[in-house]
């Protein structure tokens, strides 16, 4: 197999894996998509953050800047923010495709763990969306922040913390900063790096058993020709359309502007049109994270149908987690569409 | 094996498309839209100094004319009078919220006004924005209380109703005794208004600052401020150096430009257009312009500027409106007005005197004289401490009408053209001392157009 010369990146995997996990149709390939997003946001959020000031002077104008007179930097904010975009897509459906074929069973932890890293993937959208800082992002800024004053007894608490005192002001660029770039991006890293990690503790991608092997050059193959195509159509994306940009956001007067929810949170903004924000915002959103997570414990302890797509004993999770997805997705949907 | 040397292909397939996206990028790069308006494209950026914004307008705008003297762009900058995103490169992100007038009436508190500019005390000369919006040529108060009068809507011809509703400024005028009213309400005809005044309201309220011009040769102009001091030709073309700006397209300024040299052309673009047709209330455009071409210059101007019957004597013509008519006439001193006869106060004797008396003029010795502020806007004008100039009753200096010795000379505003201003006193004039106002004047020196 000419294993004996193993490159860097060969090293990364285990000599052999199962073929079954290698196979396009089962995976998607959408965990490896999703690491692959993450190496491109990492790459071009340093670019951005060599123009990005974090303040309310210059926020909205070193976004200008970076957008129209740094050479090129209008592509890398795309491929930024696209690449932002498709993850929380990749992240979702990728989770979808585990409770499908039944990956969570015998790896409970890495299921919490990924649903951590959805958590930070949402969160790292929304606090990048802020540092924009134009008038789109006023929905962000005060309805999403003030969501967190809901939250009993710690409200107000989490609420200084987002925005950095008692009002949105001068210190909320660089405490959303500090968050996207550091906080939670080093939470997102380590938590992925952790996921990984389980994931080869874990004998590999979850699979059937007794399945034929393959060596790992070729799932490097396979994995190198996806990163080409990905890149490539991620490119072409971010060749044809841009990243929004409105005009400069004006906090004394925000309802001056349409004021509408970032997409991946219309469907929380939907619901707050039916329940108190309460409600709506903050027990609703925390009940969905709170089954998901109690998935593999409540609805599916099983080990049978590990690996196999709409296995049977999965059957319960399966439906719940349907659900939940239609739910928000409906939700999403609907507010998208007013 | 077709499989295989189908697998074989994707790696090359994905590679080519990545290199296909580099292109495209590099394409991109090199063909930015703003690119196309320079010869050697690069980013224009201005910090004015009012604001201290970076602004970018100058990168696709790069050679339009200074909108002034007073307004240069190092101080002022683009952003400032027009709004817009100046910071952004991309049409329509950076022409958000873009006032394409500044000087309309709407906008211009937030444009031309201010404290610092425009909208200032009126001690100081500096509150040109509201008494402009109490202006006749505002307000429409006059036309429509005699419209209002005609139809029996109202006893007489004073000014009960604006195109908005306004307040005069307090206190009493210092206006010669001329009669003022204290507020107009917004005009709205009454539903049980007899029909030809609902008719005026609907197809009548065309003529005044806020009313968009109407889109033809001769009437193209702009509103508000604009109206007066940004120069339409009257084929509507823009003349000047802004490559986004077409040049085949009526509606445009002649150039970016304000001025205080205003030629009668532009007063004409309201002024003398027409008139409303009573039996129907509508408007009916003069069908005697262009004027022929045989005719000269002076011919021409005359034909053009008055209708058949108008009276009007040789300065008339050969002068421009604002050599005569003075800004408190034209915009306003902040008091309302019944009509332009009660706004208008220029007479004859204000530049000619009488058989009496010189006509009034005083010797400027403050270096912030407002003579001195007025002449420094128009380019055609020079003036210094220690001249002597005219003014009017009511004081209003007209720093375009100087003693040089015993020569009074007028310098034309907009053309710089020099006269000598004949006078009453000493001519063989035989008009009697107490019947001095113009219309006195016209009896003899009247011209009437064919």
């Amino acid at each position: 197999m000419g294993d004996s010369r193993a490159s860097f990146f060969e090293h990364l995997h285990p000599a052999t894996i199962p073929a079954r996990s290698a196979a396009f149709t089962y995976t998607f390939g959408l965990g490896g998509i999703s690491v692959l997003l993450v190496l491109v946001l990492l790459v071009t959020g340093v670019l951005l953050m060599f123009f990005y000031e974090p303040s309310l002077a210059r926020a909205y104008s070193s976004v200008a800047a970076i957008t129209y007179e740094a050479p090129y930097g209008w592509f890398v904010r795309n491929l930024h923010y696209w690449a932002g975009q498709w993850l929380v897509v990749t992240a979702t459906l990728h989770m979808a495709r585990v409770v499908f074929t039944g990956g969570y069973k015998r790896r409970r932890l890495n299921w919490l763990i990924g649903l951590g890293l959805l958590v930070l993937v949402i969160l790292l959208d929304f606090t990048g969306l802020v540092l924009r800082w134009d008038a789109d992002v006023s929905w962000a800024l005060l309805v999403g922040t003030n969501l967190l004053r809901e939250v009993p007894l710690l409200g107000e608490t989490l609420y200084r913390l987002a925005v950095g005192g008692e009002t949105v002001g001068a210190a909320t660029p660089v405490r959303f900063y500090g968050w996207h770039i550091a906080g939670l991006t080093i939470a997102l890293l380590f938590l992925g790096v952790w996921h990984i990690w389980r994931v080869r503790r874990d004998g590999g991608i979850s699979h059937a058993a007794r399945t034929p092997r393959l060596s790992r050059r070729a799932l490097v193959r396979t994995e190198g020709l996806a990163t080409l195509v990905v890149l490539t159509m991620l490119g072409v994306v971010s060749l044809l359309w841009d990243a929004p940009l409105a005009p400069p956001a004006d906090l004394n007067t925000p309802a001056a502007h349409e004021s509408a929810a970032p997409w991946f949170f219309l469907g929380v903004q939907e619901a707050l049109r039916f329940a108190s924000p309460l409600l709506a915002g903050v027990i609703a959103p925390l009940l969905v994270l709170g089954v998901l997570a109690a998935l593999p414990y409540a609805l599916d302890r099983s080990a049978e149908g590990e690996g196999h797509w709409f296995n049977a004993a999965g059957r319960r999770a399966q439906i719940v987690f349907a659900a939940a997805l239609l739910l928000v997705i409906a939700l999403t949907v609907r507010g998208a569409l007013r | 094996m077709r499989r295989v040397a189908l697998a074989g292909l994707w790696p090359l397939l994905a590679t080519a498309g990545l290199l296909l996206v580099v292109v495209g990028a590099w394409l991109r790069e090199r063909t930015a839209p703003w690119r196309r308006y320079q010869d050697d494209p690069q980013v224009r950026a201005v910090v004015p100094s009012l604001t201290g914004q970076r602004e970018l307008c100058l990168t696709c705008h790069w050679s339009i004319e200074e909108i002034s003297p007073s307004h240069p762009v190092e101080v002022v900058g683009c952003v400032a009078c027009h709004g817009g995103v100046g910071i952004a490169l991309d049409e329509d992100l950076a022409h958000t919220g873009l006032i394409r007038n500044p000087g309309d009436l709407s906008v211009a508190a937030q444009t031309c006004g201010g404290s610092a500019c425009h909208s200032g005390a009126p001690a100081d000369h500096r509150d040109h924005l509201p008494r402009v919006e109490r202006s006749i040529q505002a307000t429409y108060a006059g036309a429509i209380a005699y419209v209002l009068r005609a139809f029996g809507v109202q006893p007489d011809s004073v000014a009960r109703f604006g195109i908005y509703a306004v307040q005069s400024y307090e206190g009493p005028p210092d206006n010669g005794g001329r009669p003022v009213v204290e507020a107009l309400a917004a005009f709205q005809p009454a539903p049980d208004a007899p029909p030809l005044v609902q008719q005026f309201a609907g197809n009548c309220l065309t003529c005044h600052l806020s009313a968009e011009a109407i889109q033809a040769p001769y009437f193209y102009r702009a509103t508000g401020c604009s109206a007066c001091h940004v120069l339409y030709d009257n084929d509507g073309l823009y003349k000047g150096g802004d490559p986004t700006l077409p040049r085949d397209e009526p509606g445009h300024m002649r150039r970016h430009e304000l001025t205080t040299a205003i030629p009668y052309t532009q007063c004409n673009h309201c002024h003398n257009r027409g008139n409303y047709e009573l039996p129907t209330m509508t408007f009916v455009p003069r069908a005697d312009i262009p004027a022929p071409d045989y005719l000269n210059a002076i011919e021409r101007r005359v034909h053009e500027y008055y209708q058949p019957i108008g009276q009007f004597t040789l300065c008339e013509w050969e002068l421009d409106c604002v050599d005569c008519h003075t800004r408190r006439e034209v915009m306003g001193d902040g008091y309302l007005y019944s009509s332009q006869r009660d706004a208008r106060y220029t007479e004859c004797r204000t530049c000619h005197g009488t058989l009496d008396a010189p006509p009034l003029s005083y010797t400027i010795t403050d270096p912030d004289d407002l003579a001195l502020r007025l002449a420094f806007l128009n380019p055609n004008l020079e003036l210094q401490v220690g001249d002597t100039i005219l003014m009017t009753d009511l004081g209003e200096p007209l720093p375009h009408v100087v003693w040089r010795g015993d020569r009074l000379e007028l310098t034309m505003k907009a053309t710089g053209q020099r006269y000598d201003v004949p006078l009453v006193l000493g001519s063989g004039c035989q008009q009697r001392p107490d019947q001095q106002e113009s219309h006195y004047c016209h009896v003899c020196h009247a011209y009437e157009r064919e």
